[in-house]
């Protein structure tokens, strides 16, 4: 059975059509992650009787010529910052080595109803903090383009699941870019909706305002389906949007694609760039251009201010969620096992169970938002936000989507840390502002890579996520 | 306002407040951290925001309210499933105070 040519559509197809089955195909996924992911290591848990069981039930049920949801069936890769009850969920942490989780995502309720197949969870950088899944407290994951440099990250496992077809698709959480760094150095499609579309029950928590659970695929039309799959309101998430979503990305309508304007903001088109990320943008604009889309220059003036706010607001969010593992729910690490007082087991369990980064954002957050600073970092950063999201509504009323890139460059090595501020400010430039303003937003492979994967982003108004998803399914296209 | 002066106290002061035992080493790390990303804020202050609402949210917050009805708490318990020592129902932990 060849994978690599796999799609979550032609999945769909091929089973009603009998072509094939799902057990067949979970198990072909499962050999592919035996006999690739100790290279790679993007698995840090695999659930193959459940995942058989779960082929087995479609098959049932297309024995039965019952109706199947497009999921269902599809090989899904988690990463392990989502619940699922019964089974260990880590976060990536040693804090949460040996936590149960006590009940099931919003994302995983839904693709249980749908007879999803979960294949397993992926490797993270420790609670989401990190691009490079470098972070994690257990293992490295490895570019299976390059296997000296890293997936991106912070959802780095479930990137390189996609991109190594150990998975048809996987879902991971971005918060500041972590769906879409790692597609675009790993070569997949990564989309992170609108936030408040996808239910962040059961997503453990990093920074609330910010995170949103979007979906990996081989394709854009994929990422719609699954988009299509996970959206919704859920009443466990009191910050899940109330809305009744009736449009069909995964179907789109070219003639009307073709009358979105594209807009180039200036502040994104800077030097520094390596020439690999410059050249693939030029192409991918003039891909858009030759085919008759109208291409606009935009302004977004506060882009810049973006990283200082993105670096107050998250970790002051990071330090009230991470305040939860206390050694007394959860879990508790063995150091923290003996303790004579109740405050020891906090100490030490929080002293040992974190990681570097981990303990360096708590104690930042702690900092901002703690009383004589409270307003002069934390309340300041919040009104630099809406400064930022109003760039956005003003460039949004001249410009339908906005094209940009991703990252500043292809996938680094593995270990190597880059000191100097202009890389590190690029690296994550393109990416924050999007979230800060809770927009939709998708990272694409651009066609003809030289060498390594490169991506293209494209945000869009909230809620049109069916305007990047179109536009994206259109390169893909022509 | 330029750089508050962030000493060592100043992230004993927080490793207490957020519950968590540094090493000198941990510390010593965290002071330069911290020192460094407090001087790259000070760009913040330069933005005019007195006439700018702060946002909690890109999206803007509605409040999210149910119906005030009994219902059942399909999850007691959840979370506490490792405690090591427990007695009668309730989670036995070591003295509070010395």
């Amino acid at each position: 059975m060849n994978l690599k040519d796999l799609t979550i559509d032609s999945f769909h197809q091929g089973l009603k059509e009998k072509k094939f089955s799902a057990t067949e195909i979970t198990r072909a996924y499962l050999e592919e992650i035996k006999s690739q992911d100790k290279e790679i290591g993007a698995y840090l848990a695999l659930r193959e009787n459940s995942a058989l069981e779960e082929a087995s039930f479609v098959d049932e049920k297309i024995a039965n010529k019952e109706e199947i949801d497009t999921l269902s069936g599809v090989p899904i890769a988690l990463k392990d910052n989502m619940l699922i009850k019964g089974s260990v969920t880590t976060a990536g942490s040693k804090i949460l080595e040996t936590h149960i989780a006590s009940y099931d995502a919003g994302v995983v309720t839904r693709l249980k109803n749908k007879h999803a197949v979960l294949l397993g969870k992926t490797n993270l950088d420790e609670f989401a903090m990190g691009s490079s899944t470098e972070n994690s407290a257990f293992q490295k994951t490895k570019n299976p383009h390059d296997l000296e440099r890293v997936p991106g990250g912070s959802s780095g496992g479930s990137a390189a699941a996609v991109a190594a077809n150990m998975a048809l698709g996987a879902l991971g959480s971005d918060t500041g870019g972590s769906i879409r760094e790692p597609a675009a150095f790993s070569g997949v499609v990564g989309m992170k909706p609108t936030y408040g579309t996808v239910s962040r029950s059961g997503l453990i928590a990093m920074a609330s305002s910010l995170d949103q659970i979007g979906p990996f695929t081989k394709t854009v039309k994929d990422a719609a389906l699954m988009y299509e799959g996970i959206r919704g309101h859920d009443s466990l998430d009191a910050t899940s949007i109330k809305r009744e979503y009736n449009d069909k990305p995964s179907e789109p309508d070219f003639s009307q694609i073709k009358d979105l304007t594209i807009g180039l903001p200036e502040e994104y088109f800077v030097g520094g760039l390596e020439k690999e990320v410059e050249m693939g943008l030029a192409e991918t604009i003039k891909f858009y251009e030759n085919a008759g889309f109208k291409i606009k220059k935009i302004s977004l003036p506060h882009t810049r201010y973006a990283l200082s706010c993105y670096y107050v607001i998250m970790p002051a969010e990071v330090s009230s969620n991470l305040s939860r593992l206390d050694g007394i729910r959860y879990a508790r690490v063995p150091d923290a096992a003996k303790a004579d007082r109740l405050l020891d087991i906090y100490l030490k369990d929080r002293g040992a169970g974190f990681g570097t980064e981990a303990k360096r954002r708590i104690i930042l957050g702690a900092f901002v938002l703690s009383s004589g600073y409270y307003d002069a970092y934390y309340g300041k950063a919040q009104a630099v936000r809406s400064l930022i999201t109003q760039d956005f509504t003003r460039a949004f009323d001249e410009v339908d989507v906005i094209l940009s890139p991703v990252t500043p460059g292809p996938a680094f090595k593995l270990g190597e840390k880059t000191d100097d501020p202009l890389a590190m400010y690029l690296s994550d430039i393109f990416t924050i502002p999007v979230n800060l303003a809770g927009l939709p937003a998708i990272s694409i492979p651009i066609k003809n890579a030289p060498k390594l994967p490169i991506g293209f982003q494209l945000i869009g108004k909230p809620f049109r996520e069916a305007d990047i998803l179109g536009l994206g399914q259109y390169y893909e296209a022509y | 306002m330029s750089s508050p002066s962030i000493t060592k106290e100043t992230i004993k002061h927080l490793a207490k407040l957020s519950r968590i035992e540094l090493t000198e080493a941990e510390e010593d790390r965290i002071l330069k951290d911290l020192g460094n990303i407090l001087k790259h804020f000070e760009e913040l202050q330069s933005l005019d925001t007195k006439h700018i609402a702060p946002i909690s949210s890109g999206m803007g917050r509605m409040n999210s309210f149910r119906e005030d009805d009994a219902c059942e708490n399909t999850n007691q318990g959840g979370g506490v499933e490792l405690f090591p020592e427990k007695e009668g129902g309730a989670l036995k932990i070591p003295p509070v105070f010395e």
